[in-house]
């Protein structure tokens, strides 16, 4: 025992108070109700913090009982008919336990969601009027021909701007984005991928070539970093992925790898 | 310097999902909270851009705390370096806070990102969404670091208790195999209280004691035992004591067990010994055999003994000690401190000269040799009357250590003024020790007057204007005396012993008179009592003052009682007659102005010389304006009367009357302000 372990050394050489279990005892059954008595007398932010953490532990402890339950349950199941059985096979049950049927019932959930799996499906129309923004111009701010796109986009390398006076559309600086979040939907990995293109944006042809980003949008990505090859065995470096966010509330694009 | 190893002091840190909360609920809390739709996009922005900034300097802080309370591993001593690296592992700890720093850059970049964001959000929607988005990432760049936090508190808890040790103070260091002796000795010599158990490995840990000796503060170091193997194979434990040997600069006592009680034979402790003996180099080392008690060193096989001695021989001292009775103990503590303060000392003596004082002075001083602008020479300037007086004065030495056998008083003083010549006045001290005992200090001889003569003249003195010598009465003396032999035949005549008796007739009647002075007084004060009011109510300061205290008034009043006033007997009243009095002064001012009464010539008989500053003179100021009014006393008492009573329905009612000070507002504002609707000028 270390020199300055005051409360240990005095435990072990005077042992600890003679009522401890019976006081340990006592806090631990009035434990539950202290418990209920905060949660009814909290307010305001910490009540919310409070109860959502004993949600989310009241959520852990019934799945655990339910495993357990599941493991110690033995019932039997029906065997079917597969035609005639021998007489010494008649009355015979196949015994399993609940985690297997559970398991089979997930399996074939997951089959069942396979079917669709495209990740986003059905995408939400985005208008003109939500995408871009009127900038007034001229002399005495009359003219309203000019448009900012309020989305995230992406811009190209070797894209230059048009001078001022002809350039209809303003992708501005901060919205431009070069990478995405990338996952892999088999290996469930995310990465940080350099985005190529911005294939098809299903809202509108004009946001595609604008390389405006909203949910749903394809875009390709570099994907050379994961070394992934095709069945010929050549290199893949570009590959499409679908995003699952909307950029310009989240700050970043999240999309998922098409494969 | 034991304050600069205590790591008592470094915050507790908290752990990931703890911080998290604090630091969320600490931007709840102080930044605003109400934000509208319908406000100003600008201010929106701002209200959210504040949130993540906030969350981030929060975070910032908490982390730059974290990273700069921990001691960094090249900065403290090696000891303390190689003692962490062993306990906490040097790697580890590095990467943790290292870590930590990698967070809170990240930290900063992604609040830096998101308010950059933040400007391009055109609704509170997106700008709500991108604050959430943004206080997310953060803390969840704690969360990650989840597992370092918890290390570093598990680092916190564990620095904070290790015995602080001060590296560079007078240390004793006790090593040998366990279960030897050496936590029995630190019990012994300091007030350690170290567990002391039968089994080997009792002692996990550094342990420390201090101890007073020579009334200096000695520090004793008790490490965990070693075992004789390569230093790879060391455990923890081990290392702990092997790092305070090879880096504390401190006496070792190499603690033996001789009864071979430990199960280690004394060939295997030497062994040891020589084994770790790399590790006292340049340190005091001395072996304690201990537990004599059991078995002593006479006792001892031969070959045992001859093992001993060789090593005695080597110069390393061998102190026969039994923690049980406490034989030896102390001497081995003596003979241990003694030549650490030796090494100490010496070694103090040798830094000071290799640095020594004066060398280091030298090679700080920088002497500037400006670089000659041209061919001239520029030699220092010598005045040419100096050279002929060195030589002078050079002869006038030579000349004194000629004559120096005869050596006179004069020639001393001479020698006081050796660099003076003759011309030169000589000082008052020099003058003093020439005439000795005749001297008198004398400070007019060096007057500059006009006429020399008048050089000793006396000055009279004068105080406020007066001089002193008109005051002195050169034939004081003789008046003194004839009046003491007046006295003393006055005495003899019995002029005096009159008046002791009480019972004759004189005496009697006096009483008499006093008992009726004495009722008339309380009649007085009676009718006093009375009339008080009327009394408080006399007229001004001036009448009253003239009214009293005059002589002719105590010389009536008294007169009607019966005494007679001799005006020779009433000397106090008679001067303070003499006085000028106030109320005398202004009436007479006032009947006579054009001759100011303080001009008139006073007869010679009253004049006495007035000491000190002369009284300055009052301006002259007019009477009261109610005396100026009525002249007449009557007529003016008469008018105060008629005054009083106008006065006095309004003062019973406490209200505002003519003397009253008031300040009349001549242009109200009501009346002068606005427009003219309601009313006119002067009304409304």
């Amino acid at each position: 025992m270390p020199q300055n372990e005051h409360i240990e050394l005095h435990r072990k050489r005077h042992g600890r108070r003679l009522d401890y279990e019976e006081r340990q005892r006592k806090k631990l059954a009035r434990a539950a109700h202290d418990r209920s008595q905060m949660a009814k007398t909290l307010r305001g932010h910490k009540a919310k913090l409070y109860h959502k953490k004993r949600y989310s532990e009241k959520v852990e402890m019934r799945k655990l009982l339910k495993q357990h339950e599941e493991k110690e349950q033995k019932n039997t199941m029906e065997q079917p008919d597969k035609g005639a059985v021998p007489a010494y096979l008649l009355d015979r049950q196949q015994q399993t336990t609940g985690t297997v049927l559970s398991n089979m019932i997930k399996q074939k959930r997951k089959q069942k969601a396979g079917k669709f799996n495209v990740p986003i499906p059905q995408v939400r129309a985005v208008s003109d009027a939500e995408a871009f923004k009127v900038v007034k111009t001229g002399k005495t701010n009359r003219k309203g021909w000019k448009r900012m796109v309020t989305k995230v986009t992406f811009v190209g390398e070797s894209f230059t701007r048009k001078p001022a006076k002809f350039e209809r559309f303003i992708r501005p600086m901060g919205l431009r984005f070069k990478k995405a979040h990338v996952t892999h939907p088999e290996l469930q990995t995310t990465f940080h991928l350099p985005i190529v293109g911005v294939k098809k944006n299903p809202s509108s042809q004009m946001y595609t070539s604008l390389g405006v980003i909203t949910k749903g949008t394809i875009i390709e990505v570099n994907v050379s970093e994961l070394g992934m090859v095709t069945q010929g065995g050549k290199v893949v470096w570009g590959k499409f992925a679908q995003v699952t966010n909307n950029p310009e509330n989240d700050g970043c694009i999240n999309a998922v790898l098409l494969i | 310097m034991t304050s600069m190893y205590n790591f008592k002091r470094i915050t507790v840190v908290p752990n990931a999902s703890e911080l998290k909360d604090v630091v969320l609920s600490k931007t709840q809390r102080k930044t605003p909270t109400v934000v509208h739709r319908q406000y100003s996009i600008g201010r929106i922005r701002a209200f959210y851009a504040r949130k993540i900034k906030f969350l981030q300097q929060t975070l910032h802080d908490k982390l730059t705390q974290i990273i700069n309370e921990f001691p960094k591993m090249e900065e403290i001593h090696p000891f303390y370096s190689d003692l962490m690296n062993i306990l906490y592992d040097r790697d580890h700890y590095k990467i943790a806070l290292g870590q930590m720093n990698t967070a809170r850059h990240l930290i900063d970049g992604i609040a830096r990102e998101y308010v950059r964001l933040m400007k391009y959000a055109d609704s509170l929607y997106r700008c709500k969404m991108l604050k959430r988005a943004a206080l997310g990432r953060m803390v969840k760049l704690l969360k990650r670091q989840k597992s370092s936090f918890e290390y570093l508190e598990q680092v916190r808890q564990h620095l904070s208790r290790l015995p602080s040790i001060d590296p560079s103070t007078r240390t004793l260091i006790l090593c040998g195999f366990p279960n030897v002796g050496k936590s029995s000795f630190i019990n012994n010599v300091t007030r350690a209280d170290v567990e002391v158990q039968p089994y080997a490995f009792t002692t996990k840990a550094l342990y420390v004691g201090h101890l007073d000796y020579r009334f200096l503060r000695w520090q004793v170091i008790d490490t965990p035992g070693i075992l004789d193997q390569p230093l790879e194979d060391r455990n923890t434990i081990e290392m702990q004591a092997v790092t305070a040997l090879a880096h504390l600069k401190a006496s070792v006592l190499f603690m033996m067990d001789v009864s071979e009680q430990c199960d280690r034979t004394i060939e295997e402790q030497l062994h040891l010994f020589e084994s770790i003996r790399p590790l006292f180099a340049n340190k005091p080392v001395l072996i304690g055999l201990n537990k004599v008690d059991i078995r002593h060193r006479g006792d001892l096989p031969a070959e045992k003994a001859a093992l001993l001695d060789q090593l005695e021989k080597e110069g390393i001292p061998i102190v026969e000690t039994s923690t049980l009775t406490q034989e030896g103990v102390m001497s081995l503590r003596d003979r241990a401190c003694d030549e650490l303060l030796a090494q100490r000392v010496e070694a103090k003596i040798q830094a000071k000269k290799i640095t020594n004082i004066e060398d280091s002075v030298l090679n700080r001083v920088f002497v500037a040799y400006p670089a000659p602008r041209d061919e001239k020479v520029r030699a220092p300037f010598v005045p040419p009357g100096l050279a002929a007086k060195r030589a002078a004065k050079k002869l006038a030495a030579e000349n004194a250590m000629d004559v120096d056998d005869v050596e006179t008083v004069g020639a001393s003083a001479g020698a006081v003024s050796e660099f003076r010549d003759e011309n030169m006045r000589r000082l008052e001290r020099e003058i003093e020790l020439a005439m000795e005992d005749d001297y008198i200090l004398d400070l007019k001889k060096h007057y500059m007057l006009k006429n020399p003569d008048e050089k000793y003249d006396i000055v009279p003195e004068i105080w406020e204007g007066h001089n002193l010598a008109d005051f002195v009465d050169p034939e004081i003396q003789q008046k003194l005396e004839s009046l003491l032999k007046e006295e003393e035949l006055l005495e003899q005549a019995g002029e005096y012993e009159s008046d002791l008796d009480s019972d004759d007739e004189e005496t009697k009647e006096k009483m008499a008179l006093a008992l009726q002075i004495r009722e008339k007084e309380k009649l007085l004060t009676l009718e006093h009592t009375v009339n008080k009011r009327i009394a408080g109510r006399v007229g001004s300061r001036v009448h009253t003052r003239k009214r009293e205290r005059s002589m002719s008034r105590l010389e009536h009043e008294l007169g009607e009682l019966g005494v007679d006033i001799d005006t020779k007997k009433m000397k106090n009243l008679q001067g303070q007659c003499a006085k000028p009095q106030l109320g005398k002064k202004v009436c007479s001012r006032r009947s006579s102005i054009s001759s100011p009464p303080l001009l008139q010539p006073r007869p010679i008989a009253n004049e006495r010389m007035k000491v000190g500053r002369a009284r300055s003179l009052s301006a002259v100021r007019p009477a009261p304006r109610d005396e100026l009014a009525f002249p007449d006393e009557e007529k003016r008492a008469h008018v105060d009367k008629l005054r009083t009573k106008a006065m006095r329905g309004l003062r019973r009612e406490a209200k505002k009357g003519e003397a009253d000070r008031h300040v009349y507002d001549l242009k109200p504002k009501h009346l002068f302000c606005g427009k003219r609707g309601n009313g006119k000028t002067d009304w409304r």
